[in-house]
């Protein structure tokens, strides 16, 4: 009972963070300069491990994709079903996890670490909104990357994906090629750009959200970081199946 | 407490605020002079630093105001409060600077948001600053490279970057050795008497609070026992406040009768 009243709690918090933060940003200008610094420190530091994961991801799927349909004597399928995998479901979850992991961590930390050394109580009686001047910026930035990354990763993986079918597989490149193209619609590149919006909402306003109400000390810094990941990834997975339902089912 | 103040600059009425169980004030009552160095003494826990948060907003009392001006910010807007706020300077506890700024930038980062300077303007302006607690040869180092005391200074010249009527301290020597403090209140002293401006200290440091106060107040138990000149504070009948000063300062005998025990 008590864990239902601290997560109806949470979520009332959460509400309120989020009402004063677009009251905040309505009623003050857009941060252009910190939203682009914001963009580029988000876009750089996720891109090499977005493209490292995804490269292996695309691999793996062309190889078990492989396994499955030999057994059907469906291999020319491969193209298909890395496409498929690839590009309505893999690419954004999976790029919304690792700027979870690395851009989300690092709001909800250095938010959190500014609370416990008041920092944002400096910016109060400076008589500068926190919430716009900390959390506009990167939601800002974040929007602006989060799609850009998701088409980078979905290139990434299927271009690896192709590689290891011709190289290790021994499928035919250009029916590889061929197969991605018939069944992937622009449609479905356009739903993988809304879920990375989507997603870029959840991971920032969570991730400001635990480090703007961080407990004090060294261990709520640790604690706002880890829910921060946590609830990011977990309500990006449930909003990813949900989005997928509305979208293709 | 007998002290009468000509046009405070401060208004604190009827403040009483708890944290759940814990009673932190009970109708404190006291007007803070203007263009004065008014201290706000008191044993560790006493809620100093709550005291100041109402001040400037960032708490609201559960019965109360807080007059600045014809403002209450126990009730006004947010935006009015802004307003307010502007009007203030504050060094917090531990500087409380932007670490990923240098020290000019961070004396800057106020007239960036408030003033429409332009870059050069707001360079000349953070340097003077600088200069007045002596740190201008320190404009383009990280704030993570100063020591304690400097980032004090550097967190006091921010304060007053855009030249406010009130100037916070909140507990401006805390974890300096006793020379960086002498400094810090030598400084203090200094430019309350260069600038004229209201300074509001809120310490825990007889010493230093004797150094640079026209007045003193002292919190205990959730009341305002004393509010005096420093003279007439170091005469205080109030047991309670004579136990606090009477181990850095030499007081005046009196007969236990003569006493007030809250």
């Amino acid at each position: 009972m008590s864990g239902v009243i601290s997560l109806l709690s949470q979520l009332g918090a959460f509400g309120n963070f989020v009402a004063s933060f677009v009251r905040a940003s309505l009623t003050h200008p857009p941060p252009v300069e910190r939203t682009f610094e914001e963009a580029y420190r988000i876009g750089v530091q996720s891109l090499p491990i977005l493209l490292i994961v995804s490269v292996f991801v695309g691999t793996n799927l062309a190889v078990q994709g492989h396994n499955a349909f030999e057994q059907l004597g469906g291999q020319s399928m491969v193209g298909t079903f890395v496409a498929l995998a690839g590009i309505r479901e893999m690419a954004p979850i999976m790029v919304a996890s690792m700027v979870a992991a690395k851009a989300g961590t690092e709001m909800a930390s250095q938010i959190a670490v500014m609370r416990i050394q008041e920092q944002i109580d400096a910016l109060e009686v400076m008589a500068i909104n926190p919430l716009w001047f900390l959390v506009t910026p990167r939601l800002l930035g974040i929007l602006l990357v989060l799609p850009g990354l998701t088409m980078i990763s979905v290139a990434s993986l299927l271009f690896a994906a192709w590689v290891v079918a011709m190289a290790q597989l021994g499928l035919n490149g250009t029916e590889f090629l061929v197969q991605c193209a018939e069944i992937t619609r622009g449609v479905d590149l356009l739903f993988g750009a809304v879920k990375a919006f989507v997603f870029a909402i959840i991971i920032c306003l969570v991730s400001c959200f635990f480090g703007y109400t961080s407990p004090k000390g060294p261990a709520g810094v640790g604690k706002a970081t880890n829910s921060a990941v946590v609830v990011s990834a977990v309500v990006c997975a449930i909003l990813n199946y949900l989005m997928s339902e509305m979208l293709y089912g | 407490m007998g002290l009468v103040i000509e046009d405070p600059v401060i208004r604190i009425e009827g403040l009483s605020k708890s944290f759940g169980s814990l009673v932190v004030f009970r109708d404190v009552n006291m007007d803070i002079a203007r263009g004065k160095t008014t201290t706000i003494l008191g044993p560790s826990g006493t809620g100093k630093s709550v005291l100041i948060k109402h001040i400037v907003g960032l708490l609201a009392p559960d019965e109360g105001a807080v007059w600045v001006g014809d403002v209450n910010m126990a009730t006004a807007k947010e935006r009015v409060k802004l307003k307010v706020r502007a009007q203030f300077g504050m060094l917090f506890q531990h500087g409380a600077l932007f670490d990923s700024l240098t020290a000019g930038e961070n004396v800057e980062f106020p007239m960036k948001y408030h003033r429409k300077w332009s870059a050069a303007k707001r360079r000349e302006v953070a340097m003077e600053k600088l200069e007045l607690v002596e740190l201008e040869k320190f404009y383009d180092t990280p704030t993570a490279s100063l020591s304690g005391g400097q980032r004090k200074r550097v967190g006091l010249a921010r304060a007053i970057a855009l030249e406010p009527e009130v100037v916070l301290f909140d507990e401006p020597n805390s974890g300096l050795d006793p020379l960086t403090s002498a400094t810090i209140d030598d400084l203090i002293r200094r430019m309350q008497h260069q600038l004229g401006i209201t300074f509001i200290i809120i310490s825990h440091d007889i010493v230093q609070a004797m150094h640079i106060s026209d007045y003193i107040g002292m919190l205990f138990d959730g009341q305002l026992l004393e509010y005096a000149t420093v003279d007439d504070f170091l005469h205080t009948r109030h047991k309670k406040v004579r136990e606090f000063l009477h181990r850095n300062v030499t007081l005046p005998e009196m007969d236990e009768a003569d006493l007030i025990d809250p």
